[in-house]
């Protein structure tokens, strides 16, 4: 189980990932959301506010009103935030549950396929 | 049968290598994340051996095609006789001048006349469904001279331009707005929101059985509400039967179940037989009055070609004759009463089964349930796909040639998935051929971005 200080310097790694590259912005220029994430194996929570493909906002507890919730273990989070799985395969074994709409769940996994084509 | 065997097509040579080559080049050529995505899901299939309702995958596995590219094979993939016709339509036709007058197109009138309701006796042809929902959407404006037009809420009628408009799905329109104005959107089914309706409407349009948005079949009396809503106020009732029709709730058109009867009917998908694209828009002969002084108002090249009005009176002649409307009916009840069976045996899956005929809608307990199980079916022989504007809700339209053996494997497809869902199984993990990208370091705060 990943500790709260592990999660935020993953989080903090995936927000320059996406911030930095500039096809992804380009490509998210129209994405405004709200995410709130919820470890399944811990009581951390943490969201994140991503204004036009921006990520301008994250942090500990819960913020707004979410367009997508994404729950899944700590570890899990980790490893995507650092690029370390294909989250649509976590997705489909049911080891990280969304909710929101469909296309947002394209749009996340997406955003990882962009920052690491061989995940 | 078991539900993973696969039976060899004679002369069918699977071909793995040529599949990888396929999927590479696609992903090069066409679009890499949809690629990325179907194989995650199991449905990265390339389309080989296609036969009646099956479909066989490049690499050798079997599939009972329950998607049907959304209700267009309805008389199987390949039909032998509709594939002598077009054979024989290609040895002496061509698309035609759309311009001129032609025997196809006015025999495949005629015989659209006689398969739709009485009242339906004009047709203009296009090449797909989205072009036929644009002309019905034109049609109404130009007969009617009022610019409003109603639709519903996870509605679907295609991508073009008028048919996007009428989408009842943000996600569809939103990357492409402004759009055309004066689209009102309303509850399918909730006959008090018919009282937006006023004589500034010119049509009202919807799909009798929404598909996209989940095999949605509207309460009683709903269609007979929308059609009296549309005659007090002098507005057209535009009936999208492009999934629902040509026999797919096991009657010819999904109206029939309702008794109502629209101005303006639309068909594509099936009625090209799995070969050829073609739709027609299809109307009264006092909306034909439009036409009359604009006999070019509107013009599609390839729309209603000769070759394709050729194949689909074959089509047509086929449904007839070998009573796939009756077997829809027949079939459908068979496969209902095995949906329930499975719904009451699985609560914790299964919310709601709905539908009519061979248009049957799963509705599982959550979201991600509806891709989920589109990956396990696939790894038991069956392809289908969630709708559009409705993950939890699966869509199962096997095409109308299905006999009880296919019912019988599909309902035991469904079986085995909904094991495979709740044993939490899924896409096996592959280690990447490269080292974690996790930094090997002790952990640091650093939240607090922007």
């Amino acid at each position: 189980m990943a500790n709260w200080d592990e999660l935020a310097e993953a989080l903090a790694d995936y927000t320059v990932s996406c911030n930095t590259n500039e096809r992804l912005r380009k490509m998210q220029r129209d994405w405004s959301r709200v995410l709130h994430f919820e470890c399944s194996d811990s009581r951390d929570r943490f969201f994140m506010v991503v204004d036009r493909g921006e990520i301008v906002r994250t942090g500990e507890g819960h913020e707004g009103v979410p367009d997508i919730v994404v729950t899944t273990e700590s570890e899990t989070f980790c490893d995507m935030f650092w690029g370390d799985l294909n989250p649509v395969q976590k997705y489909l074994r049911g080891e990280i549950q969304v909710k929101g709409s469909q296309e947002d769940v394209m749009r996340l996994d997406a955003i990882s396929y962009v920052i690491w084509p061989d995940v | 049968m078991a539900p993973t065997a696969s039976s060899p097509v004679p002369g069918f040579v699977p071909d793995p290598d040529a599949k990888r080559a396929a999927l590479e080049d696609f992903a090069t050529f066409l679009n890499p994340q949809k690629v990325r995505v179907l194989r995650a899901a199991g449905l990265d299939l390339i389309e080989a051996e296609r036969s009646g309702p099956w479909v066989f995958d490049l690499d050798g596995r079997r599939f009972l095609d329950c998607f049907t590219s959304a209700g267009s094979f309805n008389v199987g993939r390949r039909h032998p006789r509709v594939v002598r016709a077009a054979h024989e339509a290609i040895d002496r036709l061509d698309h035609g001048n759309f311009l001129l007058c032609s025997r196809e197109k006015a025999a495949l009138a005629r015989k659209l006349a006689e398969i739709t309701p009485p009242s339906l006796e004009c047709t203009m042809f296009g090449t797909g469904g989205g072009e036929a929902v644009d002309f019905a959407l034109k049609l109404a404006r130009g007969a009617t001279r009022r610019s409003r037009i109603v639709s519903t809420v996870n509605g679907y009628h295609g991508h073009t331009g008028f048919a996007l408009s009428a989408a009842g799905r943000e996600q569809y329109r939103h990357p492409f707005e402004p759009l055309m104005p004066g689209f009102t959107l309303v509850p399918f089914g909730d006959v008090a929101a018919l009282e937006v309706l006023d004589d500034s409407v010119a049509a009202v349009i919807l799909e009798p059985i929404q598909g996209e948005g989940g095999i949605v079949v509207p309460p009683p009396g709903y269609l007979a509400a929308v059609r009296r809503a549309c005659d007090r106020v002098g507005a057209l009732l535009i009936l999208d039967e492009i999934q629902t029709g040509f026999g797919r709730t096991g009657r010819w058109w999904a109206s029939e179940h309702f008794d109502v009867v629209p101005d303006v009917m639309t068909t594509a998908k099936s009625l090209g037989g799995s070969l050829v694209p073609i739709s027609a828009t299809i109307f009264t002969e006092e909306l034909r009055e439009f036409l009359i002084p604009n006999p070019f108002i509107h013009l599609s090249t390839f729309g209603g070609s000769d070759v394709a009005c050729a194949v689909a009176l074959e089509v047509i002649a086929v449904m007839e004759e070998e009573g796939l409307v009756e077997n829809a009916a027949t079939m459908g009840e068979r496969l209902h009463a095995g949906l329930r069976q499975f719904a009451a045996a699985h609560p914790d899956v299964v919310k709601e089964v709905r539908g009519l005929g061979l248009m049957a809608g799963v509705e599982y307990g959550e979201d991600s349930m509806g891709p989920r199980m589109s990956f396990h079916l696939a790894r038991h022989g069956v392809l289908a796909i969630y709708s559009g504007n409705q993950p939890a809700v699966m869509r199962l339209m096997p095409s109308l040639v299905v006999g009880e053996q296919e019912i019988d494997f599909l309902l035991e497809a469904l079986e085995a998935a909904a094991s495979d869902l709740l044993a939490g199984k899924g896409p096996e993990e592959v280690a990447p051929n490269r080292a974690r990208r996790r930094p090997v370091r002790p952990a640091a705060s650093a939240l607090g971005q922007g």
